[in-house]
């Protein structure tokens, strides 16, 4: 007999544990694949834009066009509402779908874990790999565009980076909470899922309360650029409360998040042979 | 550690090291106090009682196309007093001056000398004092907390002054004022930052706003309760408004959004459609001025419960097709140049 507990395979790890363990598993999967280093493309292109801007265009574009207004647009028009909802949308989408597809869900259900604790773990995989991707990207972003005329915009700009920070962070909480939900609920959830990104969200440049019954609204208005729009959103474009952003976007991540997990707990899975 | 902890970490590493580099920036840097809204750290020394503060982002400005098109000296709009200030002081406004912070009370207010300004910039401090202390009759000085105040008019009624608070930040207005807010930055004193209520409005401003201003509610107190109706026929009374947010651009084109917030959602309603009366009134007018048909659509106004919002996008073309129209030479009249 060994000096070693003996361990009780009969019995599921516990919610954290089994959850620790799938993150650990699919972090090393999720950073080092090929999804990862297309979407690293997308979520980095701002540095290359900022390295340009810096070496090239500085001198030729009209001194009006400054590193901060240019780091607000690449916040404001290419991360919040177009990039990092379609990482969201890829990463989200396939946390259980490529185990199906695949059909090593099977194998993932044999193991003492419980079904919450592979759907969180990978969650939080998901989480840390994207924020992996665009954090860095936005720190250096920031940097290159901001000290590009000497360092005495930082100062003044210093309250933007943290907070685009946190706004990148709740925007892959909220889109991945629901693209989750469309990964376990739905059959082919990509289709839909850029339905919603290109077609529903649109409502947020309409009048009224219709914004509200989008994502895109409520994290629009928790970032403090406000780049020119055109068109609609020129006219209608507005800017929720602060606290009421917080709390819908809190309220829609345990809605979804909740819905995936009972989805995923219930539902059974048939492998087509 | 997995390859896949590897990356996140040395992820984490550098955005915290990103993080750190920031803030010390914030704390170490020239402008090491925080902006509130558009408006300066350097700024928060304006007097906690003020009623409205405004500002404008003079570099902004300056890079415009408005002002390349109307105030630059190639555009023969440049004030003759800027070059008369740069031969006596050095200063050339639209080079060294960064910012103007103004704050006060509206006219007829109990505390009109209460009126300051506040220009960061880079100023040849003795150039500029040389020039005051020699060109100007009736300065005087004295010192307060080691900060030299010019006092111009000492004793009399609407005394002012003008100070070096240090060397980015020159304050004038009020001697009243400019004291306070000298003895309020050295001894910890009441400033902008005990006023919550321009502090939230100020919150609300688009930080990049070219030009901005915020009022609370009792800037509103002197103002008239009803106004003449579009046309003349009969009087409109106004909602009571609770603050006023103003926040414009120049490029592309001049942007102005003003946000009203008033005591309920019906006032909201009764004050759009008074803004969009006056509006409609302008497009009338077009039959003389095809013109204002193009500003008034223009403009839009919109209610969102209990605020007023009125957007204003006038492109560089029609702003050119309001200015007033070169009269015609009289025939055989010669040219200027032609002389």
């Amino acid at each position: 007999m060994s000096g070693r507990p003996e361990t009780d395979t009969s019995r599921p790890l516990g919610l954290l544990a089994g959850a620790r363990g799938v993150f650990d598993v699919a972090l090393d999967a999720m950073v080092w694949s090929r999804r990862s280093l297309l979407m690293a493309a997308l979520l980095l292109l701002p540095i290359l834009f900022a390295l340009l801007y810096r070496f090239v265009l500085l001198a030729k574009l009209p001194a009006q066009l400054r590193g901060v207004d240019l780091y607000g647009v690449i916040v404001a028009l290419y991360y919040v509402r177009n990039a990092l909802p379609l990482a969201a949308l890829f990463y989200a989408v396939s946390l259980i779908a490529d185990e199906v597809e695949d059909k090593t869900i099977t194998y993932l259900f044999t193991r003492p874990i419980t079904r919450a604790s592979i759907l969180l773990g990978k969650f939080a995989a998901y989480l840390a790999t994207t924020l992996t991707l665009t954090l860095p990207s936005l720190v250096i972003t920031f940097f290159l565009l901001l000290t590009a005329r000497g360092f005495g915009d930082v100062a003044g700009s210093v309250h933007h980076l943290f907070r685009d920070a946190g706004v990148v962070a709740l925007t892959f909480l909220a889109y991945g909470a629901l693209f989750t939900l469309f990964g376990v609920a739905l059959r082919r959830p990509v289709i839909p899922g850029l339905l919603f990104l290109f077609v529903w969200e649109l409502l947020a440049l309409l009048p009224g309360y219709l914004p509200r019954l989008t994502l895109t609204a409520y994290l629009r208005s928790l970032i403090l650029h406000r780049p020119p729009d055109e068109n609609l959103a020129e006219v209608f474009g507005q800017v929720l409360p602060v606290a009421t952003s917080l709390e819908a976007i809190a309220g829609m991540v345990v809605l979804f998040l909740g819905a995936a997990l009972w989805i995923f707990v219930h539902k059974e899975y048939v492998l087509e042979q | 550690m997995t390859r896949g902890r590897t990356v996140v970490s040395a992820a984490a590493a550098l955005v915290a090291a990103g993080g750190a580099i920031a803030l010390s920036a914030l704390f170490l840097g020239p402008s090491a106090k925080a902006a509130v809204g558009p408006m300066p750290g350097d700024a928060l020394l304006l007097p906690a009682d003020a009623k409205f503060v405004g500002g404008i982002d003079v570099k902004r400005f300056v890079q415009s196309q408005f002002y390349v098109k109307y105030a630059s000296p190639q555009a023969k709009g440049r004030p003759e007093t800027f070059r008369e200030l740069e031969e006596k002081t050095g200063l050339n406004p639209e080079r060294d001056i960064d910012q103007v912070v103004f704050a006060g009370t509206p006219p007829g207010g109990a505390a009109r000398e209460n009126a300051i300004v506040v220009a960061i910039g880079r100023f040849d401090r003795a150039k500029i004092s040389r020039t005051i202390e020699t060109e100007k009759k009736g300065v005087t000085s004295k010192s307060v907390q080691g900060v030299t105040l010019y006092l111009f008019d000492e004793g009399q009624r609407g005394a002012s002054a003008l100070a070096f608070v240090d060397d980015r930040t020159l304050v004038m207005g009020s001697q009243a004022a400019v004291e306070a807010a000298i003895l309020s930055q050295s001894q910890g004193g009441k400033t902008l930052k005990q006023n919550a209520s321009i502090m939230a409005l100020l919150e609300k401003v688009r930080p990049d706003a070219t030009f901005w201003a915020v009022g609370d509610q009792s800037l509103f107190q002197n103002m008239p309760k009803n106004v003449p109706g579009p046309g003349g026929s009969g009087q409109i009374t106004l909602p009571g408004l609770r603050s006023l947010t103003v926040a414009g651009d120049m490029d592309p084109a001049v942007a102005l959004e003003i946000t009203g917030e008033t005591i309920d959602d019906a006032a909201a309603k009764n004050l759009a459609d008074v803004v969009r009366g006056f509006v409609a009134l302008a497009a009338l007018q077009s039959g003389q001025r095809p013109e204002l048909k193009e500003l008034a659509s223009a403009i839009s106004v919109t209610t969102e419960a209990n605020q007023v919002r009125v957007n204003a996008r006038v492109p560089y073309e029609l702003l050119d097709a309001l200015q007033p129209k070169p009269k015609t030479r009289t025939q055989g009249a010669e040219p200027e140049a032609g002389k």
